[in-house]
């Protein structure tokens, strides 16, 4: 009763909140980003595959209300072979962002379908065409039905965020519900200029118990950035663990052409009890900003990379992929 | 092992471009400034100023707005960020994730002057009424003494610095009305003015003329004096962002802005000195 109480007080707040706000929306920003892609596999020396693909085709609309209530609509549409039109369509993100309901100074509480702040996965630009690891790995999904706090800490040192989420990511919603909610927290601290340290940790109790854990660093000096990630998670009494490095070189400070020279290195053991479960990616490639907006962010961009998993099972054999992928956004403003 | 050469090699590369990457930044002798409408017409004027002392360096100017200046160099794609307005918590903390360690140095101080159409018989406003008139609650002249004529509300983008200043010194929490016109640019807001007979708008200092009438603002006029003084209640610094404490030619470039020279083309682009 005493949880309930708290939630009661905190509708009320809210909704005291809202309550001036007239919700025609004021400015809205509507945006697209497609991402093509081409991805040759090989396996033991032979083809495996060899197929063009919309991999996904973010439709966004975003309204501003007033300079405290936003929201982010955002569906993805892609093709698949899974389904028989080959096309599929999923929700991606679904939230409104209110600033400063709390006395917290740069603080926001996003409700709906929001960002799952979580290790990397929260913030990943796919600087490398693969996914950030809790996502590859099924660990954390990017996006979860739920409530965040999030807030900035003063003077540029950092963030921190706490969500209340299903635990199911947006992909399986709609079916066998969870029974117990999932808790996050997440927080990156930034000490000194081009040093970030982070970590994020969640829990749930559903069927099974499950925690998860991660620790992200983040170096960054001149046309030199590295990351860093350790990831562990137990979940019915396995436990899974492993870490990602990526070096990324920029070259247009140094030559005036826009490239980004990437490199990943990806470590993965999905039962630490078990000894030939693991695999590696290594990954190498390069990003061409081709066309910019004024605010620097991409527009048309183009990725190269190969990628080869190395299996620790010997009778597994080593997958080799090339993926070339076009990544091209517009938006607009009304 | 052989197959993670190439992985090695790489990263090696990258090590090394890490420590030779900032004598590569050092080399340039000419300097690129972006962002602030409102401190636009300061810094043409300055570096053309400034180009005739210092010929061996270029110094080349772009507007765009507060948050283009400061993304550009967080970026690094400029040398320095003009804004109008102080840099955001979030956008401090992206620069610093990515290594710039964002520096102020203020040039100038500005009054935002609040205009109307040279014919309008309305003389002065109360920042209350101010406020009320751009959340809406005021939408008639004659409720403040004019003629019954509907106010046009005009107002700067939600990118700009201007309008977060107005937003923090006269808004205090509420929000612009739905129908009010948001233009990019100081000098567009002038000119709506100027041709919309019962328009309100809100320009920096530097952006008056006689084709609008500036407002007093609780009593008092927007003028080089009041904002100095401190009594006229819009006003606001105008700064130059910089990566770390300014070096080199960039040091070279805000030292003669504010100096006695630089500092007396501030008063004639129509802002307010700090020095």
């Amino acid at each position: 009763m005493k949880e309930f109480g708290c939630l009661v007080c905190l509708v009320i707040q809210f909704l005291g909140f809202v309550a001036p706000v007239n919700l025609k929306g004021m400015e809205t920003k509507i945006s697209m980003t497609l991402w093509n892609r081409y991805t040759a596999e090989m396996v033991d020396g032979e083809p495996n595959k060899s197929a063009f693909t919309l991999e996904r085709g973010y439709f966004r609309v975003e309204p501003t209300f007033n300079d405290k209530v936003k929201g982010r609509f955002n569906i993805d549409v892609f093709s698949s072979d899974k389904f028989t039109d080959g096309a599929g369509l999923k929700l991606k993100y679904a939230y409104l962002d209110f600033s400063n309901v709390l006395p917290i100074p740069e603080s926001s509480i996003n409700v709906g379908l929001v960002k799952h702040y979580f290790g990397t996965i929260y913030d990943w630009e796919y600087i490398s065409i693969e996914k950030a690891l809790e996502d590859k790995e099924g660990v954390a999904a990017s996006t979860d039905y739920g409530l965040a706090l999030f807030g900035y800490i003063p003077g540029g040192y950092g963030e921190y965020e706490i969500s209340v989420l299903n635990g199911e990511g947006y992909k399986k919603t709609g079916g066998n519900l969870d029974k117990e909610p999932e808790f996050a927290g997440n927080i990156r601290i930034v000490p000194l200029p081009g040093v970030t340290l982070g970590g994020s940790v969640l829990y749930e109790n559903d069927e099974s118990e499950r925690l998860a854990y991660a620790g992200v660093g983040h170096f960054s000096k001149g046309p030199f950035e590295l990351w860093g990630e350790y990831l562990v998670q137990d979940k019915s009494d396995v436990t899974s663990s492993g870490f990602m490095v990526m070096p990324i070189l920029k070259l247009k400070s140094l030559t005036n052409i826009d490239v980004d020279i990437v490199g990943r290195f990806d470590m993965w053991d999905g039962n630490t009890d078990v000894t030939d479960d693991g695999h590696m990616v290594v990954i190498g490639g390069l990003n061409w900003n081709l066309v910019r907006d004024e605010k620097n962010a991409p527009q048309v961009f183009l990725q190269i990379q190969g990628e080869k998993t190395i299996f620790e099972d010997e009778i597994k054999s080593d997958i080799n992929r090339l993926m070339i992928q076009l990544q091209w956004s517009f938006s607009n403003t009304i | 092992m052989k197959k993670f050469g190439m992985f090695s090699l790489i990263s090696v590369f990258m090590i090394l471009a890490c420590f030779t990457g900032s004598s590569v930044f050092a080399a340039s002798k000419s300097l690129t400034l972006t962002g602030s409408t409102t401190v636009l017409p300061i810094v043409q004027r300055e570096a053309e100023a400034f180009m005739d002392v210092y010929e061996d360096i270029s110094v080349s100017v772009r507007g765009g707005g507060s948050g283009v200046g400061i993304a550009a160099i967080i970026d690094g794609r400029t040398d320095i960020a003009n804004s109008s307005r102080a840099i955001q918590t979030k956008e401090l903390k992206t620069a610093r994730e990515k290594g710039v360690n964002v520096y102020p140095n203020i040039i100038a101080q500005d009054g935002i002057a609040v205009v109307v159409n040279p014919g309008n018989p309305i003389d002065s406003i109360t920042v209350e009424d101010l406020k009320k008139i751009y959340t809406g609650e005021i939408g008639n002249w004659k409720e403040l003494g004019g003629p019954a004529k509907a106010i046009v509300v005009i107002s700067r983008d939600f990118s700009s610095g201007t309008f977060e200043v107005f937003k923090e010194l006269v808004l205090k929490g509420g929000k612009v009305k739905d129908d009010a016109l948001m233009l990019t640019s100081n000098k567009a807001v002038a000119t709506t003015v100027t041709e919309t007979p019962y328009a309100i708008g809100y320009v920096g200092l530097g952006y008056l003329s006689e084709q609008v009438k500036a407002l007093k603002v609780d009593g008092v006029k927007p003028t080089e004096e009041t904002v100095r003084m401190g009594k006229y209640k819009l006003s606001r610094p105008l700064f130059m962002y910089t990566n770390g404490k300014p070096k080199g030619s960039i040091k070279t470039f805000i030292d003669f802005i504010l100096s006695s020279a630089g500092q007396r083309i501030v008063k004639e682009a129509g802002f307010v000195p700090v020095k």
